[in-house]
């Protein structure tokens, strides 16, 4: 009301400004084709679904909100407010206002809404949001639907593409590799007989090759965002190549698409989930990782959610879930509510912030990496343990045997505190000579622990007891534990107040730093807190008193570990009396030794918080759990077992926690300023949850792959048309909302996603339907003018062309020179270009400088340049799209770099060998091999002269041919005289260079 | 002659011109019209290439431009209700220290300068002095990102990507963008190339890192073999190859911009080189400079390559004096003396001699020249043998010269012990904005999309452009 009223102020314009019948007016208005790209770019901003932005309390992007403020009158343009407001010259009125900065409408867009208003201003819902219809696919084809388009315009689909070109598109498409001269051959053989059959053949055989699902994996790489290291600054190495290869295999399988996409959500929920669909879900753990010391932990937790989020809305909703991570979506109807409640499934898991940088772990949560046998191996040795394991009997501590060490703390000198079981070794008599050797040799380890910094020795329980200042520890020489030994540690203590957080003794490097490896008595809200730790939150022991421990009076305090990597081998005594304690963590698979600092500390740790003010006394270090008898043989059978399972590789995976974190909105989407507590939730505007489906990642998964989803489908097939097509049916893959392109083809987008849907989410199938259809296979040059007024083929009046994606590029000329080595999986791999990357590394020997590119060492802070030359994304976040640019650095690369140059060198010989010297025939076969077609008379003639000009310089300059035969690896054919090696070379680079090599036409 | 088959955009994008006419074609994709000039000159100033000399670590401001009589007058006193953790050393925070330099003043703006610079202090009455200058962060690595990208995080552009993203380029045979480091091997700074990557922006706005040593540009020196004569033989076939397919299609127009791409890739092989060839310069150029001497030599030669690569046309170069942290670069904890000396007198001549050689060229008015790193120091010791000042964010000292800036003009003020910022308190953003806004780049309006969002290099808590450092 207030709205209408204020409009009322204004002039009221009642002329029109110019005629509409002098503009193309379409015949009828289409909200969502016509009405809506104008109101999003103009108005959502202020008048859209974020209330915090929302002027004048109107909102136009919902018919009854705007008809209830008066926006408009329908059928009545010129009565309209909506329509007096842009018109108006009157400042204080006009919209969109000056200072929005987002400029006047067009004549064009004012005439579409009047025309939408006086046709009723109707609303349809945002096109991408409208579920399919199964009719999508009656009597439909990929062909009908663009030939209906382009006669609309006055074209028709261009001609087939010579078989030539269409063996070389399909080849690249579907393997990322060029065909072989004897593939082209066969095939343009067989097209000459039956055309359609050749192709399916052809189809058909590419589909089966390994080497589609390396093809296919690269563009999944770049939605995962899959490195082989870390990030951010540090950006440590790390193996999470075995997800890598499991993606290449799915694609191989052609694991149905649902499948693909639940698996890696959610196989760890999946009913009696195998291994494979455990480690599919190592995708959400692919993201960035931090290990700067003195991060925040909490921080950095909060913004790898942020970035499953975004990767999980962005790859499966093709939604700019990001802007709500601040606030409600700006142009489409996401909350903040609904982004933190993705944010809540995504977090289930027990995983730190930070990775370890003193220890090189892979964060938790883990899955080891077995094969069968090595299963078969665990299982048996797990069985002699538990058959060597008895019933608990549980003794009263018994602290007269087994002690290693006791601490007084009676008497200081120096800085020393004696060991009273290990009296100091007398003074040693001066050596005379002082060689290195003698002082690593004959100096005896020092038992005494070391008093630092300022604490202080006090009067204690019995004599004098130390006195933490909270910033310096007091160092012991031992207690170095493995997790199959027994041990027991003995201690009076007092602490002044009511600790968050103190650190009372530890064996650690750090905290996040190492992520806690050893074992520690903290104090954690004011109780005792008693772990050994692998890997801190997921791959550790822990038990936490129920009682707070009392304040300002001696406590003995006896802490014991049974050597089971249990969390019921772990005892806390309080004053003689075993506390009652809750199991914090139980989970120890792994290791408790390493990461440096192998003695026990007390009061103090690296960027930890100290025991300040706090007193301890008497502390006595025991080998042995105090309160059970010891068993060696079952000591023995643990040490075995536990060798084991350290030896097994690990895979960071998802393992949902059984009680969900709280999940709060976060005000602009600080990671400690928590809001309203949220649950999970999915967009209103999208199909509803299913019914019975666990509210977690599971059902999530679920809820996406259920045929009612609207986005899915549509926003996975269109990225599939852009890597055939250069381009999407929607342009912006990452963004079907509103600030996203409409299709031109909308019909032909739903016909291909209810098929995928109809087939089973059957990917080879899908990729059959497009490569085969006559849109696909046409030439891809058009008339001039099609070109020019659809420069980026949205029409689809010709075939697909664009420059070959980075790893193609480096593939084709390993493939042309036959240097190609294609043996699939494994760890990644150090190509040449690595030593020109910012870290140089050197490249790797034998078969690794010709891997495919896909295997190539993805490192996030030094990516191989000639990968990002060519527009490779560095993989930090989640990208659907790539840039396409050129520049002249990537003709550098094809004319100068080592790998291109000596892929010349090796197809010169090549070519020099298979033709005889025969200069015809060596253009010819090099026209095979690298633009998969022969050459024509005058290209004939053009080559000769090449390889004519350079042999004669070579002969002249034997020393450059011989310094040119040296790039690379490879080693040179001698048979071969340098000359015309060099020749060839400079013959094979030139046809490597052809526009016709790297442009996919 | 053919009609043009395709339209200037469309030439443009696919490559035509080069390094500059990519930034354009960018540019104007992502405009309605695609001659609309996308980013309007509404204030500030006219250069054309910028040139930040980058003081790597952070110098301390109240030893170099910012006097603080009041500072000498409390030596040695404690710091009253000081944060330990405002620098990086909680543990050696001494009282406060005057600084060890003499200050007089110079030009006829009587600005005050510490006797690091006698000769660079010569110019003062053409640079503008922000004083007010403050950052984010205490940690070397993210206030290097934030003052290189506006954002403590790594992996966003940087100031030269979006202002040769904004400008494009005026060389046809150079990178638009150029990024130098220490050549003695002092190592690079944290975080090295993000702090000059492209972030979301389209790689070819990345800078490119001239390698201290060896051949500057990746695969710009031809294979051993081929000479450029001989390469030049070739690449004519090869185009004649390509255009032999292709003729008359209507790609020929397409080809022809790959083609010129190889030509481009072609130049850069002589042109590049030649602009590192400072040897060529005249003796007394050299001399200038100072470019034998050993003090200096090496940053001459870089400042020296600075000027070249102005001429020719490239539009932003980053040029980092010290190397990694602590006594390889400005990070002056220990010996703030003996710090402090040795990298004025690596940059004091070379940086005055750029200053001249611009302006006798007439380039001066055309070229912004910045001072500044990623931040300040504090006016308090940090303990040690020889006293070292720790890590300040909440002040330090920016200058500007040439492209359009006032001269002899001081910009906000830190407080009287050059503590922090106090008046006119400038932001890393603002200060972002004004850089753009010297190159006529209007901060709001230079935006990439990117997750859904017009991303900007100043962010969205709207910065302002110091309109007062405009002549």
């Amino acid at each position: 009301m207030r709205y209408f009223e204020a409009m009322t102020r204004g002039l009221f314009v009642s002329i029109l400004f110019f005629t509409t019948s002098l503009l193309a007016a379409p015949a009828k208005v289409k909200f969502n084709r016509d009405v809506r790209p104008i109101l999003s770019d103009k108005c959502f901003f202020c008048h859209g679904p974020d209330p915090k932005k929302r002027e004048a309390d109107l909102r136009l992007d919902m018919r009854d909100e705007a008809l209830a403020a008066k926006a408009f009158v329908p059928d009545k343009a010129e009565m309209s407010e909506l329509i007096q407001r842009i018109v108006t010259t009157d400042e204080d009125d006009h919209m969109p206002p000056a200072k929005s900065k987002l400029g006047d409408l067009t004549a064009a867009e004012i005439a579409i809404l009047k025309q939408w208003i006086d046709e009723g201003a109707e609303y349809e819902a945002h096109w991408s949001f409208i579920p399919l219809k199964p009719e999508a696919t009656k009597d439909q084809s990929i062909d009908k639907i663009v030939s209906a388009g382009l006669a609309e315009r006055g074209l028709k689909l261009q001609p087939e593409a010579t078989p030539e070109t269409l063996i070389r598109r399909i080849s690249f498409d579907l393997t990322g590799l060029p065909p072989t001269p004897e593939e082209v051959t066969g095939f343009v053989t067989e097209h000459q007989f039956d055309p359609v059959s050749s192709i399916d053949h052809l189809v058909t055989r590419l589909l089966a090759s390994p080497h589609y699902g390396e093809r296919m994996a690269v563009d999944w790489l770049d939605m995962a965002r899959y490195a082989d290291s870390y990030g951010f600054q540090v950006d440590r190495e790390r193996e999470v190549w075995p997800w890598r290869d499991w993606v290449v295999k799915a694609f191989n399988d052609n694991l149905p698409y649902d499948k693909f996409v639940t698996w890696q959500l959610a196989g760890d929920l999946l009913p009696n989930a195998t291994d494979e669909q455990i480690l599919a879900t190592a995708f959400n753990r692919l993201h960035q990782q931090e290990n700067e010391g003195g991060s925040v932990e909490e921080e950095y937790r909060v913004e790898y959610i942020a970035d499953r989020v975004q990767t999980v809305a962005t790859a499966f909703l093709g939604l700019t879930f990001e802007c709500s991570r601040c606030h409600d979506h700006k142009y489409d109807p996401i909350t903040q509510k609904d982004y933190y409640g993705l944010f809540s499934m995504l977090q289930n898991i027990d995983e730190a912030g930070l990775y370890s940088f003193f220890t090189p772990s892979p964060p938790t949560p883990a899955m080891m990496l077995m094969d069968q046998p090595a299963k078969d191996k665990m299982a048996a040795l797990k069985a002699k343990v538990a058959d060597l394991e008895k019933p608990k009997s549980s003794l009263p501590p018994d602290l007269s045997r087994g002690e290693l060490a006791h601490f007084t703390f009676d008497e200081l000198k120096g800085n020393k505190l004696t060991d009273s079981l290990h009296p100091p070794p007398a003074p040693q008599p001066k050596q005379e000579t002082k060689s290195k050797d003698a002082k690593k040799d004959k100096a005896p380890p020092d038992p005494a622990a070391v008093l630092k910094g300022e604490n202080k020795l006090v009067s204690g329980k019995i004599g004098n007891a130390i006195q933490f200042t909270g910033d310096d520890a007091v160092d012991t020489p031992l207690g170095n534990f493995q997790r199959h030994e027994p041990f027991s540690i003995s201690l009076w203590m007092q602490t002044p107040d009511v600790k968050d957080r103190a650190v009372v003794f530890h064996r650690s490097q750090a905290w996040t730093d190492a992520a806690s490896r050893g074992y520690e008595l903290l104090i954690e809200e004011g109780k005792l807190k008693w772990s050994l730790i692998h890997f801190w939150p997921g791959n550790a022991i822990s038990i936490r008193t129920k009682e707070n421990i009392p304040l300002k009076q001696w406590l003995q305090v006896i802490v014991t570990y049974d050597g089971s990597s249990r969390a019921d081998g772990l005892k806390i005594f309080l004053d003689g009396k075993q506390a009652a304690v809750e199991v914090i963590k139980d989970n120890l698979t792994k290791t408790i030794a390493g990461g440096g600092h192998d003695n026990i500390s007390l009061g103090e740790r690296m960027r930890d918080r100290g025991f300040k003010g706090g007193l301890i006394d008497d502390f006595r270090v025991f080998g042995r759990d105090v309160t059970q008898e010891t068993n060696a043989d079952l000591q023995k059978a643990r040490a075995e077992l536990y060798a084991f399972q350290d030896a097994q590789k690990e895979l960071m995976v998802m393992k949902e926690l059984p009680q969900p974190k709280k999940a709060y909105v976060l005000t602009r989407g600080e990671y400690d300023k928590r809001g309203e507590e949220v649950g999970p939730q999915t967009p209103a505007v999208l199909s509803p949850f299913p019914k019975g489906a666990p509210k977690n990642r599971l059902g999530y998964a679920q809820w996406l792959t259920a045929p009612e989803h609207p986005l899915m489908a549509r926003v996975t097939v269109n990225r599939l048309w852009q890597s055939l097509f250069g381009r999407g049916l929607v342009k912006t893959t990452e963004d079907f909302g509103s600030q996203g392109e409409r299709p031109l083809y909308p019909e032909l987008l739903d016909y291909l996603a209810m098929k995928f849907i109809q087939s089973g989410w059957d990917v080879k199938s899908l990729v059959k339907e497009i490569v085969t259809s006559q849109v696909y296979r046409q030439r891809s040059i058009a008339d001039a003018k099609t070109m020019a007024d659809d420069s980026d083929n949205q029409w689809l009046a010709r075939g697909p062309h664009f420059r070959l994606p980075a790893e193609m590029i480096r593939d084709n000329a390993l493939a042309a020179s036959g240097l190609i080595k294609l043996a699939m999986g494994g760890p990644p791999v150090h190509s040449y270009e690595m030593t020109e990357a910012f870290k140089p590394v050197n490249p790797g020997g034998g078969d690794a400088v010709y891997r495919r590119s896909i295997y190539s060492n993805w490192r996030r802070t030094s990516p191989p340049p000639a990968m990002v030359a060519f527009d490779a994304p560095r993989r930090a976040v989640c990208i659907s799209r790539r840039e396409r640019t050129d520049s002249p650095l990537q003709a550098l690369i094809l004319l100068n770099g080592v790998q291109y140059v000596e892929a010349a060198r090796v197809l010169g010989e090549k070519l020099y060998l298979e033709a005889k010297g025969d200069l015809p025939k060596m253009i010819e076969l090099g026209f095979l091999r690298c633009l998969s077609r022969k050459p024509d008379a005058k290209e004939v003639q053009i080559c000769t002269q090449l390889y004519q000009e350079q042999l004669a310089h070579f002969k002249a300059q034997p020393k450059e041919a011989e310094k040119l035969l040296k790039t690379g690896n490879a080693k040179r054919d001698a048979s071969i005289p340098p000359a015309e090696a060099s020749a060839a070379a400079v013959l094979a680079q030139t046809l490597l260079n052809h526009d016709a090599c790297i442009v996919k036409r | 002659m053919n009609a043009p088959l395709y339209s200037r955009r469309e030439m443009l994008a696919r490559a035509g011109g080069g390094f500059g006419m990519l930034a354009f074609a960018s540019m104007l994709e992502a405009a309605s019209n695609p001659f609309a000039p996308k980013v309007p000159m509404q204030v500030g100033g006219k250069a054309k290439s910028i040139i930040w000399i980058f003081t790597n670590g952070g110098p301390s401001q109240v030893d170099t431009w910012d006097y603080k009589p009041e500072l000498a007058k409390r030596d040695g006193q404690t710091l009253e209700g000081f944060d330990p953790k405002t620098g990086f050393f909680p543990g050696s925070v001494g009282g406060l220290m005057k600084s060890p330099f003499e200050f007089k003043q110079y030009g006829e703006s009587g600005t005050w300068c510490s006797d690091l610079f006698p000769k660079t202090a010569m110019h003062v009455d053409k640079m503008s002095f922000i004083h007010s200058c403050w950052t984010g962060s205490n940690n070397h690595s993210p206030a290097l990102f934030m003052i290189n990208t506006g954002t403590t995080r790594m992996g966003y552009p940087c100031v030269g990507s979006w202002v040769t993203y904004g400008l494009g380029s005026e060389s046809d045979s150079l990178p638009s963008f150029v990024v130098m480091t220490d050549p003695l091997n002092r190592g690079l700074p944290k975080g090295s190339a993000s702090n000059w990557g492209s972030g979301f922006l389209p790689s070819v706005f990345q800078g490119t890192w001239l390698k201290p040593s060896g051949a500057p540009i990746d695969n710009l020196a031809v294979p051993a073999s081929l000479t450029p004569q001989r390469q030049r033989a070739q690449l004519d076939l090869l185009a004649k190859l390509n255009r032999n397919a292709l003729h008359g299609s209507a790609i020929e127009s397409e080809l022809n911009a790959r083609i010129e791409s190889f030509e481009l890739a072609y130049r850069m092989q002589t042109a590049a080189p030649d602009a590192f060839e400072v040897k060529n310069e005249p003796k007394h150029i050299q001399k200038m400079y100072g470019l034998n001497e050993k003090h200096c030599g090496h940053f001459a030669a870089q400042c020296l390559t600075a000027r070249r690569m102005v001429e020719r046309g490239v539009r932003f170069i980053q040029l980092y004096s010290g190397g990694m942290e602590n006594q390889q670069s400005w990070d002056g904890h220990k010996d703030i003396l003996g710090n402090h000396r040795g990298f004025a007198n690596e940059s004091d001549q070379p940086v005055a001699a750029l200053i001249s050689d611009l302006e006798q060229r007439g380039l001066l008015d055309q070229t912004l020249i910045v001072w500044g790193g990623e931040f300040g120091r504090l006016p308090i010791a940090q303990k040690g043998d020889k006293p070292g000042r720790d890590h300040n964010p909440h002040a330090f000292t920016v200058w500007m010269c040439g492209g359009g800036v006032k001269g002899g003009y001081h910009h906000g003020e830190s407080d009287e012990i050059g503590f922090k910022a106090a008046i006119d308190k400038v932001s890393v953003h603002d200060l972002h904005a004004t850089i753009l806004a010297a190159a006529g780049l209007d901060h709001e309006q230079l935006t990439f999309k990117f997750q859904g969002l017009d991303q900007r290099l100043t962010g969205v808590e709207n910065p302002k452009v110091v309109k007062q450092v405009f002549a």
